[in-house]
């Protein structure tokens, strides 16, 4: 593909530094321009920042120093543009599937009608179609974190931010909600940000993977992902995709400090 | 539901408290005065049924009126600590104050303020149940998980909407708890007083002052008992609000289905 002009990074990190008060230093001196339509796998060991990036971008957390531009912005003004999965689904007990991916919708000036369209549509996306009115105790691991990805879809963010959203889950139940995932981003084109401790996760979802490394936290490698979409089981079980995610856990062997 | 709750053996141990006492009684001569026969106390309930269910009434409507004051008090003032760092800090030693200083103290001072009636038992009683309800709706407010603000940030929702839509659903059985032992002390703020500031009224508690100046010990017992099915009836109906509110999602209410 030849493009007239370089693409514009929609998100622009450069020199960021973050520190938690006089506390530790946890990220220094980070680079990274990320493109849209770009799905970025951040990896690295305990202790790396590379949750503590993603609150950045989300405007969570200040920068300490450096540059963060989010679509062109401060992030505390980008926050339109962005939506947050947490490691857990982090679900209203007390509202049900509807109500609860409705809820970013519920402070917009949107009409009830108009809510209720892209909830049922994000219920789709996500396989919820068959529980609309259950609440969160009646609901599995999985399809808990579907209702949050659901919710954060409605606000159709340019870029979603992941952190390790399926670390609890059971392996099938992950690899699947992998392949869902690519699914429902070859639908709205979102820019992905994706925390991750699964190599193999990373290397299926990714079009790139960065690795960090600890204390303080500094961008160690920045690898492209070189298979093609749409990805599938085939994809996962090929010779290259395994010969890709040794090398890439031999790069994260050499962060992880020794003893940890 | 309740299958599992052996419904009879209350009524069994009931029955052997009830021999136990008639036994010991005849056992050891120990007269009326002292403590009266199970038979005495009832025939003394039902001669005395007029007096006996207009008190209670009388201490219901205050003590009713005192833990409805509290409950919505106690949930304003939460808000307002739950809003505000400065006003949790501020406010929260007074309020301990008002919970420590033991109600005897207070009561006599609540009567010379408002003279004997039913302002006063209503006082009374709100003072009993208003700290409860104030810090378990608190605790609540501030508890909630520290993702979900993350959340309502991400969604630009403003403080009003944060609080509508988060803390206080989250609060809710924190405040229902809190409602709980208002609930159950309620009746015992009511008839403590009564007897500081009952008055012409004829609280349960004010009849016991009556009935203890003319050592009708029997009808004594029979009021004792009033008030305590009088605080049975304030249980079950906050017991019955906490399952209304709360039987959908909460797992206090509801096993999983999973």
């Amino acid at each position: 593909m030849v493009s007239p002009s370089p693409p514009v990074p929609l998100v622009r990190i450069s020199g960021l530094s973050k520190r938690y008060g006089r506390g530790t230093v946890i990220l220094e001196d980070i680079n990274l321009e990320v493109t849209p339509g770009e799905f970025v796998s951040l990896i690295g060991p305990s202790g790396c920042g590379k949750s503590t990036l993603l609150k950045l971008i989300a405007s969570l957390s200040p920068v300490s120093s450096g540059t963060l531009l989010v679509d062109g912005m401060a992030p505390e003004h980008a926050r339109q543009e962005t939506a947050f999965i947490f490691q857990e689904a982090t679900l209203l007990p007390w509202r049900t599937v509807n109500q609860n991916i409705q809820l970013p919708l519920e402070v917009l000036p949107m009409t009830q009608a108009k809510r209720e369209a892209v909830c049922n549509r994000m219920r789709k996306l996500v396989g919820l179609d068959h529980v609309p009115d259950h609440y969160p105790r009646q609901l599995s691991g999985g399809m808990k974190m579907r209702v949050s990805i659901a919710r954060a879809l409605t606000v159709a963010p340019k870029i979603l931010l992941l952190d390790e959203p399926f670390g609890a889950l059971d392996e099938m139940t992950r690899d699947r909600m992998n392949e869902e995932l690519l699914a429902v981003r070859s639908e709205l084109k979102f820019t992905a940000f994706f925390v991750t401790h699964s190599v193999a996760e990373a290397a299926f979802l990714s079009t790139r993977i960065v690795i960090l490394s600890a204390n303080p936290g500094r961008v160690y490698r920045d690898v492209p992902v070189p298979f093609p979409y749409p990805r599938t089981v085939e994809t996962r079980e090929s010779p290259e995709f395994q010969r890709f995610t040794t090398e890439i856990s031999r790069s994260l062997r050499a962060v992880i400090p020794v003893g940890a | 539901m309740m299958k599992n709750i052996r419904w009879y053996l209350p009524i069994i141990f009931g029955l052997i408290i009830l021999a136990a006492w008639v036994g010991l009684k005849e056992a050891f001569g120990i007269r009326n005065f002292i403590l009266p026969g199970p038979d005495k106390i009832i025939r003394a309930a039902i001669t005395e049924r007029e007096t006996l269910i207009h008190g209670a009434l009388v201490t219901m409507t205050g003590a009713s009126l005192g833990f409805v004051a509290a409950a919505v008090g106690g949930f304003l003032m939460s808000l307002v600590m739950g809003l505000s760092v400065s006003f949790r800090a501020g406010l929260y030693p007074y309020i301990l104050i008002l919970q420590m200083m033991p109600v005897v103290i207070f009561a006599p001072v609540i009567v010379i303020w408002l003279g004997p009636g039913l302002p006063a038992i209503v006082l009374i009683t709100f003072l009993i149940c208003f700290f409860p309800i104030v810090a378990n709706t608190t605790q609540g407010l501030i508890s909630v998980d520290r993702n979900m603000v993350d959340l309502f940030r991400m969604i630009n929702a403003n403080r009003l909407q944060e609080m509508r839509k988060l803390r206080i659903p989250f609060a809710m059985p924190y405040f229902l708890t809190g409602l709980r032992i208002a609930g159950s002390i309620a009746m015992i703020g009511g008839t403590t007083a009564d007897l500081f500031a009952g008055d012409s009224a004829g609280g349960i508690g004010y009849i016991v002052l009556v009935y203890n100046g003319t050592l009708q010990v029997p009808e004594l017992w029979a009021a004792g008992f009033t008030a305590c099915l009088c605080g049975f009836i304030f249980v079950t109906v906050v017991l019955a609000l906490n399952w209304l509110i709360l039987r959908k999602w909460h797992d206090s209410i509801v096993k999983s289905d999973l």
